[in-house]
């Protein structure tokens, strides 16, 4: 962005007009190109079976993942109303518009997995599930459980 | 000088000559020294009840009294005293110095303490030039702490400047076969079996897909973090297609990363997502596809023998394999099917798709199913994106469930 708007203050006002115009023109097929924002199911719900909120678990424990009204389809596969578990490790919720980050903090279940075995060290740590479409973007309107916390012991 | 003899003498007079310890004690801390009106000490963001970690700076207030270090005469004047797990000592005396009994002679209002795990109390008592409480005592309340064993650092073993870990092979972002063998190297250390405490030695930790474990702890040993305690370079791992990462990290005699800690950069490598070369010969007999071992699907809910309602959401669970739609053909991966009041139907063919053979192609992990009231079986098993059952197949045990009488589930949610 930055760098249109100083091409635009280089170039003058009515060159400014043209590129404001391409890019409104452009504008309209860019969106569902590049971040069209993928449709969840009304009603999708998705959440933890196990841990519970709030839940003691031993070091090495199960997260069980479940989703309603949904489907879970691994990354890469565009179909309407699926899309894959993304588990946010003591993060933060993620920008919504962009993909999702993958590293330790955000673990990717891009096969399709619903639950997976994760060991954490002793101490309190926060749980949160967030589905993402076929390009790890999370849905519109975004399909998100409550962050949760746990006691690792 | 004088005064730290004449402080030695105190203690003297105190421990040795037990009888003459009141007149002693009149002689030469004569009238205790008074504090102010209202003087109080306190700790600084430190409440009652607190978990702390087990290294803590703690930091001392002190109010309408001042700070002087020990031996200062001055009214008005004090220095902390910090009690570790311990009642306060009798106000009359010098207080002891030993561990339960820290002294900030230097006029400290903050310490750097370690604390082992569990409950402990903390209190401060202000001590005057002599290190004998005030008349009267200035003390605080006495606060209750739990360190948290989780921050309880053990010795770590030294490791030399210099040292490092890192990969042979695979390079980083290479792509490999499922089957990948990894060669590690050691440089500036020597590379012992586990239990050989020796120093500037250790042994290679393999860490799939994981982050770094906690530092000041034995590193966990599993199919993420893989131990080489006989002192290997090289090992063949098998890893499901996909992106995957690997580190390495030096553990020493007793698993412990050093300090610091040698580990090698993350390295990212990638598996082909092509059906690994188990498919032919699996497949090639009846087109099954291969599923990884310990795959498992399972009911969440309900369990067996569960009494439900004749509207009841029931949830798959699927271990070590992944979820797809019918269609996408991803090694690892199905999709539910759940069948209901019938037997096991063969598992070489397409499962039947009818109201007892209910398919989930669009990657659904759970349903919500109508059943008439009575005793029903359950079963699920998962099938490949022609619907066919993997091999082995992947099934779940046939549930019985009795579903209550429609009156039954009235009554109950009207309480």
């Amino acid at each position: 962005m930055i760098v249109w708007r100083r091409s635009c203050a280089k170039s003058g006002p009515l060159k400014t007009f043209i590129v404001g115009l391409a890019l409104a023109w452009a504008a309209l097929p860019i969106v569902p190109v590049r971040a069209e924002p993928t449709a969840s199911a009304p009603g999708a719900v998705v959440y933890f079976h196990a841990p519970l909120d709030g839940a003691r678990v031993p070091q090495r424990f199960t997260v069980k993942i479940g989703l309603k009204e949904m489907g879970v389809a691994p990354a890469g596969v565009t179909k309407e109303f699926t899309g894959h578990h993304h588990l946010l490790i003591d993060a933060d919720m993620v920008p919504l518009d962009q993909p999702i980050p993958s590293d330790y903090n955000h673990i990717h279940l891009g096969n399709g997995q619903t639950e997976t075995v994760l060991t954490l060290p002793p101490g309190t740590h926060t749980l949160q599930l967030l589905l993402g479409d076929h390009q790890h973007i999370a849905h519109q309107p975004p399909v998100m459980s409550k962050k949760i916390t746990i006691y690792v012991r | 000088m004088y005064r730290f003899t004449r402080a030695c003498l105190i203690v003297l007079a105190m421990t040795t000559l037990d009888a003459r310890i009141e007149a002693g004690a009149q002689q030469l801390a004569p009238a205790k020294t008074p504090s102010a009106p209202n003087a109080k000490v306190f700790f600084v963001d430190l409440k009652d009840g607190a978990t702390i970690p087990s290294k803590l700076k703690i930091r001392f207030g002190i109010e309408n009294m001042e700070i002087a270090p020990a031996g200062i005469v001055k009214p008005n004047t004090g220095h902390h005293h910090l009690l570790i797990d311990t009642e306060l000592p009798p106000l009359d005396q010098p207080i002891p110095s030993d561990f339960n009994h820290v002294h900030f002679g230097g006029g400290q209002t903050e310490v750097e303490i370690t604390l082992p795990a569990g409950e402990h109390t903390l209190q401060l008592l202000l001590g005057d030039q002599a290190h004998i409480p005030h008349r009267p005592p200035v003390f605080s309340e006495v606060i209750h702490v739990r360190v948290d064993p989780a921050t309880v650092e053990k010795t770590r073993t030294p490791a030399p400047a210099g040292a490092s870990v890192f990969f042979v092979e695979p390079a980083d972002g290479a792509t490999v076969a499922r089957k990948v063998t990894v060669k590690f190297g050691l440089s500036g250390m020597e590379l012992v079996p586990a239990g050989t405490n020796k120093p500037n030695s250790g042994h290679h930790h393999l860490l799939i897909d994981a982050p770094l474990p906690a530092l000041d702890r034995e590193i966990p040993s599993d199919l993420n973090h893989v131990h080489f305690g006989r002192a290997q370079t090289e090992t063949e791992i098998t890893l499901t297609p996909g992106d995957h990462t690997l580190q390495l990290l030096l553990g020493d005699h007793e698993h412990l990363p050093h300090d610091p800690p040698i580990f090698s950069k993350v390295i990212h490598v990638r598996v082909a997502d092509t059906v690994p070369e188990k498919a032919p010969q699996a497949s090639a007999a009846d087109g099954r596809r291969p599923s990884p071992p310990d795959a498992a699907v399972y009911f969440i809910y309900p369990s067996n023998g569960e009494r439900i309602y004749p509207n009841s959401t029931i949830r798959f669970g699927l271990r070590n394999m992944g979820v797809a739609p019918a269609g996408v053909a991803k090694p690892n991966t199905g999709h539910h099917h759940l069948m209901i009041d019938v037997e096991t139907p063969p598992l070489d063919r397409p499962l039947p798709s009818d109201l007892n053979h209910i398919h989930f192609g669009n990657g659904q992990t759970e349903k919500k199913i109508t059943l008439s009231p009575g005793e029903h079986t359950l079963q699920l098993i998962l099938a490949d994106d022609h619907h066919i059952p993997h091999d082995p197949p992947v099934i779940s045990e046939r549930i019985k469930v009795t579903v209550k009488a429609v009156r039954t589930a009235r009554k109950r949610s009207r309480r």
